[in-house]
């Protein structure tokens, strides 16, 4: 017994080391949301330029798409949306999910809808408008349903309404080939009706 | 051609280390003194080589050498020279190289400074650090050169240091770290060298503990320093965030500081041996991890360098022969050796003992914290993210008892204490530390039973309690001056260690408990009352710097109608590499920071502005000081100077 003791520290490093190894080859960012295969979360919120429709998570099913969430405040964003213009133009749904950031109270600050449209259609005019239409989550609740960090996040939704996909950072040409495969696997059986719909 | 130069050097050096591991070792084997003998030239010839080749790179840094990869992406025409030199280290390939550098310096160190050891004994150390250093100049040749070329198509101008790292602070912390890291190499080479020859004596652990307190005392400033820069040029003023790589640093600290008590027990006691080479070969296990995690991409943090899987499996491959290999020499070799010294149940030593328990009871809500969520994602759990609150409450509660048992240790003796002639003192000592707490807490804020009396009530024990055990020792030395010069040096290293954990906890209860910070929105002219301070916008225009540009602001702070100080804050925007910095404008006094960070421009004109006090923030870095003061006094004592006289048969 007492021999074996003074195996025990080797033995714990040889246990951290198999995980240190597969560590190495999983990427850090990918959360692996638990939202995966879940149904998307109940919302209904305005739309930015027509701010009376409503959409709720019901409007969205029967296409897939993607569920981009950014803000005009996100460098990582801004950076993203020419790379999305390009999917959107060779047929990808996109739907942009907008993240207001908290108004600052200390500031006097107040939402207000006609600025921010103004804010996204400028930021959109310069650097390429990749969605089919915004929802506006002034309060951050659909946000915080869905478990997003930060911002750039992306979700992929198949045509029933059911998280395929969580990818938190910029899409890219190096992690797009994947996701594409995701979505083409998906898209396929219901053969979309493009970006054009 | 200097840069060619300096590779070729770091060729020759890998060449070196080599050599270094294989002549020792023969001569151990066969029983021959000239191959040990050989070790030392060898360990100085490769610190010249490796110092030229990181000469090499720092020239191509000078001159702007845009033709090499990493001067061109880490430095730029317009950085000025001193940031140029420190961008050496700025990036990973360079700062693998000044590691190295770091090495082989500790290397040489040990090859001339070590050598009232005996030969057997000394050439097994140099071996094993030829080993690690075989390792890490491999690495750094074939997975990080930092020598590789952009030719034939060169660019102009460089992509700029990363504008985070354009701070002196950040000029001394990666040097301050990194010789705390690669120093508990040494400790580690001590270890392994007396578990290949099977022999600890009391001697083995007085070879070791200067070492040991040299590495740590580095460390200790280092993690300071990293902990200061942040708090300047983050503009958050946090001090410390629980960073998977801040994290990475504190482990080998903590294992680090229960290797020092350890030791001292192994050199004046002779028992806890197996304790104390296990503690030595983690320290150094967990300084290779911390490299492991921050340069391998496994985790995310501020800190990580570009991931790149090829390095994270060379140096998991290292990790795993270096700490494998001696966790399993360890295993085969330690239950030969026994311990018999007897102590009671109150004694030093299971006083000692139980400070180690607390330390890697601390290490391992480290690095659960730390690596938890990995595994807990490898296990096809999930994400899941630890965050300050974990670490804080476990933090809390290891802190109590830890400081309690602090305040007793230094009276209590070797072997066994009567709990009887300890009852008064310390009683005293309680009543003065509550004393002091309460009355400073009446005094300067409203009286309240919160994290800072608790702070200050163990902070005063601690210290109360250091310096009247130190009084006491220097009366039975016969008082006076003549006391005060006999105490020995590695005495007042442990008082003042003591006082400076004592200082830290007091720092780090109260900041936590009365910081307040403010966000303002401010015109020119305007002023915001806070606490007892007025601030008020004075100026702000625009800041011109060498290679970047951004804005300044002025301050005046009045306190009950009376100026204070002026302050400066500064947002500084890096072109070349579109980043905004924030550089904070701090007051500092040793009761409260006043701390200023400029935000954004808003309409109007005015300016996001975020103000902090920050009550007590400086004692955090003074207990740091402190205690490496207290690490630098134990260095210098005599017993750590005293030649064998064996070895030096011109003075017998």
């Amino acid at each position: 017994m007492r021999k074996l003791q003074f195996f025990i520290p080797l033995a714990l490093f040889l246990g951290l080391a198999v995980f240190l190894f597969s560590g190495l080859f999983s990427n850090p960012r990918d959360h692996g949301s638990a939202l995966v295969t879940q149904p998307i979360p109940m919302f209904s919120l305005p739309e930015l330029n027509e701010p009376t429709r409503l959409v709720t998570h019901q409007d969205l099913k029967g296409k897939v798409y993607l569920l981009n969430v950014w803000g005009t405040w996100c460098a990582t964003c801004n950076a993203e949306l020419g790379f999305l213009t390009k999917l959107r133009q060779q047929g990808i749904n996109i739907i942009g999910l907008y993240y207001v950031q908290p108004a600052d109270a200390a500031f006097g600050e107040k939402f207000e809808m006609a600025a921010l449209q103004q804010e996204v259609a400028r930021k959109l005019a310069e650097q390429g408008d990749p969605y089919q239409f915004n929802i506006v989550d002034e309060h951050r609740s659909l946000i915080f349903d869905l478990g997003v960090t930060g911002a750039p996040e992306t979700f992929l939704v198949d045509a029933q309404g059911v998280i395929r996909h969580h990818l938190v950072g910029d899409i890219n040409e190096q992690n797009w080939p994947e996701l594409s495969a995701k979505y083409a696997a998906l898209a396929a059986p219901v053969t979309s009706g493009g970006p054009h719909e | 051609m200097m840069v060619e130069a300096g590779h070729l050097a770091l060729c020759l050096a890998l060449a070196l280390s080599v050599l270094l591991t294989v002549f020792p070792f023969v001569g151990a084997v066969r029983a021959q003194q000239q191959p040990i003998l050989l070790a030392r030239p060898i360990a100085l010839l490769m610190f010249i080589a490796t110092a030229f080749s990181f000469y090499a790179l720092s020239y191509a840094f000078w001159v702007n050498d845009f033709s090499v990869y990493y001067v061109a992406n880490n430095s730029n025409s317009m950085l000025p020279w001193y940031y140029r030199l420190t961008a050496v280290w700025g990036s990973h390939e360079g700062s693998m190289l000044f590691w190295v550098l770091i090495l082989a310096g500790w290397i040489a160190a040990v090859a001339v400074g070590a050598r009232q050891l005996p030969l057997l004994l000394h050439g097994r150390i140099l071996g094993v650090l030829g080993l690690v250093a075989v390792g890490f100049n491999a690495f750094v040749l074939f997975m990080s050169n930092p020598f590789e070329r952009t030719l034939p198509f060169y660019p102009v101008d460089g992509r700029d240091l990363n504008p985070l790292l354009q701070d002196f602070g950040m000029i001394i912390h990666p040097p301050m770290l990194y010789m705390g890291y690669v120093g508990f190499s040494i400790c580690f080479a001590f270890a392994i060298a007396a578990l290949l020859g099977g022999r600890f004596d009391s001697n083995w652990a007085r070879w070791a503990r200067p070492w040991t307190l040299a590495a740590w005392l580095f460390l200790t400033l280092g993690i300071m320093l990293g902990s200061w820069w942040a708090y300047n040029e983050l503009g958050w003023g946090g001090w410390w965030f629980w960073d998977p790589v801040e994290n990475a640093s504190f482990m080998p600290w903590l294992v680090g500081t229960a290797l020092l008590h350890s030791l001292a027990v192994t050199e004046k006691r002779g028992t806890f041996k197996s304790w104390t080479v296990l503690l030595a070969i983690a320290a150094f296990s967990l300084s290779l991890l911390g490299a492991f995690l921050v340069r391998s991409g496994v985790l995310v943090s501020v800190h990580s360098f570009a991931a790149d899987p090829d390095r994270g499996l060379y140096l998991l491959a290292f990790l795993l022969v270096v700490v494998g290999g001696s966790l399993l020499l360890y295993a085969l070799r330690m239950n030969a050796v026994r311990s018999q010294a007897r102590y009671q149940l109150f004694s030093r030593e299971v006083l000692l003992w139980s400070n180690n328990i607390f330390l890697l009871t601390a290490t391992l809500v480290v690095f659960l914290g730390t690596l938890y969520p990995l595994v807990h994602k490898e296990l096809g759990l999930g994400s899941i993210s630890i965050g300050e609150p974990f670490f804080n409450q476990f933090f809390y509660y290891l802190t109590i008892p830890f400081a309690l048992l602090l305040g007793v240790g230094p009276w209590v003796r070797w072997k066994q204490q009567q709990l009887h002639p300890l009852l008064a003192p310390l009683s005293y000592i309680a009543m003065i530390a509550v004393v002091i707490a309460l009355g400073y807490q009446a005094l300067a804020h409203d009286f309240a039973a919160n994290l800072g009396l608790l702070g200050l009530l163990l902070g005063a024990w601690v210290a109360v309690s250091a310096v009247a055990e130190t009084l006491l020792r220097i009366r039975q030395l016969g008082g006076g001056a003549a006391g005060l010069w006999k105490l020995p040096a590695s005495h007042w290293g442990m008082t003042l260690g003591h006082l400076g954990f004592a200082v830290l906890v007091i720092g780090v209860a109260m900041t936590k408990t009365y910081s307040v910070e403010k966000d303002v929105r401010m015109k020119i002219g305007e002023t915001v009352q806070f606490n007892q301070y007025s601030f008020t916008l004075s100026e702000v225009y625009p800041l011109k710097g060498p290679n970047y540009g951004g804005q300044a602001a002025e301050l005046e702070v009045y306190e009950n109608g009376e100026k204070v100080t002026h302050l400066h804050a500064e947002k500084r925007f890096y072109p070349v590499q579109q980043t905004v910095m924030t550089e904070a404008a701090v007051d500092a006094k040793l009761s409260r920071d006043l701390y200023v960070a400029l935000g954004e421009e808003l309409d109007g004109p005015s300016w996001a502005l975020r103000i902090y006090v920050k009550p007590f923030v400086r004692w955090v870095w003074l207990g740091g000081i402190l205690m490496a003061l207290g690490a630098l006094m134990a260095l210098l004592d005599k017993r750590y100077r005293r030649k064998s006289v064996s070895e030096d048969p011109a003075h017998a």
